[in-house]
């Protein structure tokens, strides 16, 4: 149609005030699609982190045990229920756990502590304990008492590899039980608060001093992939109703929220953008409008009536957009893509990130929903900024513009 | 075989009502009939543009009415106006006539588009404009790579183009040499005889009023001369 021809062409008429534009809407895009993407793989870099290092995709508990851990509430039937879940083809890995809330303490002080029971090659296949070591060595078949403590504890307690700490904890009945233990080695995650916290001994070191000989009191699940974690929860709490069996989102709740939340932020984080460019849309067109008043006057004295117009001006700032924002949005593609493949590395933040339990290296991707919803908000944005100069158009009147 | 196609009665339109009132049309009555060629001659603030723009209905009278062909546009309405100016009146302006971004053959077929006429009838009678005012070669010329003679050229090929019921041109010769002016209103003049086009033109350029076959003289808002129709005097269409 002509007013296509005529829009697209108007906007090349003034190119230093076009290219100013489509530049603007081009960085703002390419920086907007990559920020949502870098916000994307951050929040997947912390759930992946914390799935598969600390909490894994279900856990299974007694009813009452997680009110305030205490230790006589041990997962009935644990070993039928073990050998279930392993095998179902779509869990990776399952770890069984002792756990204890109780005190580590040294010459130079003590600290609360998580005590953990574990089996080692079940906790290696479920979080990779060994992996993250930095100093010692993983458990051995040799000498009872060895403990794996965290960095960040060993710090404050001034203790050193191979020294002893005494651990203590609630038994079955509710007394208090100790022992020593010898640091075999020292581990560290990208989470210093969960450094802090967990201490990992092995399970036949704990269950008799618990008077729990053979006791579990956690089952922590690890999938091949989170698409089936709804689908093996309930069939699994059909299956064993009398036990809590809980999803990463349930356990830890503020992840969960970190990802909900995160849809949301992109949205805010689009919507400043676009408003910004908004601004800039509208006060180009606007300037465009008003130097075009003769011009406006007599395509309306000709019989060029209100709603084409109104199209034109539509069409002209939609255009205007239209040739900004794929640039805009496939650069921000393309920097999503290769910084996925390669991640991007903050060094200098390392700690600061690790405080918040976020990883150093970040994978930005966005989902193909969020590329839909971006498109769609460009163009909604688009319209609405032409709107305002298309009715300072419509406001003109012919004879006065022409006599101007 | 000619009929009314303008009629106004007792046109005043008033500026500055609240203070020193300023009548730019007093009390006009104009009677148009289908081919004319009529000049409106008068010194720069006569009325001129105003008389025009109300026959166009560009502008509301303050009283008096305009009858075009039957209608009482001052009856008409925001859209209902600008779409019975699009179908029965055609526009020249004295500069800034053309849309820039649009060629010549375009720029003609802009108002028959706005028509949605079929684009086979647009494309003949584009042709057929392009060498009646001789700009064959010229017809993908943008307006700013034409000379000034040119664009009113293709602005009065444009207003021709859907056929409407007359032609208002508001001096489209003040921008010209006397040499275009003269062209142009050569080539008006043809077109009102081969196509019986009906023309309404003001100026103040004596040459060009030479060529009318009426000629309207306003002072001060007012008629002051209306001459009767007279045999023109061009060389070219004495018989
Ligand atoms: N919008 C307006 N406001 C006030 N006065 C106007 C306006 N338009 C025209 N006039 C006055 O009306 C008179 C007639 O103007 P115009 O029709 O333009 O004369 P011409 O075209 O013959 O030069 C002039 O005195 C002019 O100043
Ligand atoms: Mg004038």
């Amino acid at each position: 149609m002509m007013l296509i021809k005529i829009a697209w062409r108007n906007i090349w008429r003034s190119k230093k005030r076009s290219a100013i534009i489509i530049a603007s809407i081009i960085i703002g895009l390419w920086a907007g699609v990559f920020l949502i993407a870098f916000y994307n793989g951050m929040i997947e870099q912390r759930v992946r982190t914390a799935i598969t290092q600390e909490i894994s995709h279900i856990q299974i508990h007694h009813t009452e045990f997680n009110k305030d851990y205490d230790p006589k509430y041990t997962i009935q039937n644990s070993g039928a229920i073990y050998d279930s879940i392993k095998n179902i083809p779509d869990v990776k890995s399952l770890a069984a756990r002792m756990i204890f809330m109780g005190m580590i303490s040294s010459a130079s002080g003590n600290s609360g502590i998580k005590l953990l029971g574990i089996y080692p090659d079940q906790e290696q296949s479920v979080t990779g304990l060994k992996d993250k070591l930095i100093q010692g060595n993983y458990f051995d078949s040799g000498r009872t008492n060895q403990m794996l403590i965290g960095e960040r504890l060993i710090k404050k307690l001034k203790l050193n590899l191979g020294s002893k700490a005494i651990l203590t904890f609630q038994d079955k009945e509710g007394n208090l039980a100790s022992s020593a233990f010898k640091i075999k080695g020292v581990y560290k995650t990208s989470n210093s608060p969960y450094d802090e916290k967990y201490v990992f001994v092995r399970v036949h070191d704990l269950d008799l001093l618990a008077g729990l000989p053979g006791e579990i009191h956690e089952i922590a699940i690890l999938l091949r992939s989170n698409n089936s974690l709804n689908a093996i929860q309930t069939s699994l709490q059909r299956k064993f109703p009398d036990v809590l069996i809980e999803n990463w989102m349930q356990i830890s709740p503020e992840i969960g929220l970190t990802v909900s939340v995160s849809d949301q932020m992109v949205f805010i984080y689009l919507g400043i953008i676009l408003l910004a460019l908004a601004f800039g849309i509208i006060n180009t067109m606007m300037m465009s409008v008003l130097e075009r008043t003769r011009e406006l006057g007599m395509l309306m004295a000709l019989g060029m009536n209100k709603l084409r117009v109104f199209i034109m001006i539509i069409l002209e700032t939609l255009f205007l957009v239209l040739v900004g924002s794929p640039a805009g949005i496939v650069l921000g593609l393309i920097t999503t893509k290769i910084t996925h493949n390669t991640g991007i590395q903050f060094k200098a933040y390392k700690e600061v990130y690790a405080n918040f339990g976020y990883n150093d290296i970040i994978y930005p991707e966005l989902a193909v929903k969020q590329f839909i919803t971006i498109v769609f908000l460009v163009l909604i944005t688009a319209i609405i900024s032409g709107i305002f100069p298309a009715r300072r158009a419509l406001k003109l009147k012919p004879v006065e513009s022409i006599r101007k | 075989m000619n009929h009314t196609v303008i009629d106004a009665h007792n046109l005043v339109k008033v500026y500055d009502e609240k203070t020193i009132p300023l009548y730019a049309l007093n009390g006009v009555h104009l009677h148009i009939e289908s081919g004319e060629f009529i000049a409106i001659k008068g010194p720069s603030g006569s009325g001129k543009t105003t008389l025009l723009n109300m026959i166009g209905g560009l502008d509301v009278p303050s009283t008096g009415e305009v009858i075009i062909d039957g209608t009482n546009i001052n009856n008409l309405k925001g859209n209902a106006l600008i779409d019975f100016r699009l179908n029965n009146i055609g526009f020249v302006f004295q500069s800034y006539n053309l849309i820039p971004v649009l060629t010549a053959r375009e720029n003609i077929e802009f108002i028959m588009l706005l028509q949605k006429r079929s684009s086979k009838e647009i494309n003949t009678r584009v042709n057929e404009l392009l060498k009646q005012i001789g700009l064959e070669d010229k017809a993908d010329k943008r307006p700013g790579e034409l000379s000034g003679g040119q664009q009113q050229r293709v602005a009065v090929a444009r207003a021709l183009a859907p056929k409407p019921k007359f032609i208002l041109a508001d001096e489209p010769t003040a921008n010209l040499d006397s040499v275009s002016a003269g062209n142009l209103l050569d080539m008006m003049l043809q077109l009102n005889i081969q196509e019986k086009m009906t023309f309404v033109f003001s100026t103040h350029d004596q040459r060009v009023i030479e060529r009318a076959r009426r000629v309207i003289t306003l002072e001060d808002g007012k008629i002051v001369q209306d001459s009767a129709p007279k045999k023109i005097t061009h060389p070219m269409y004495e018989n």
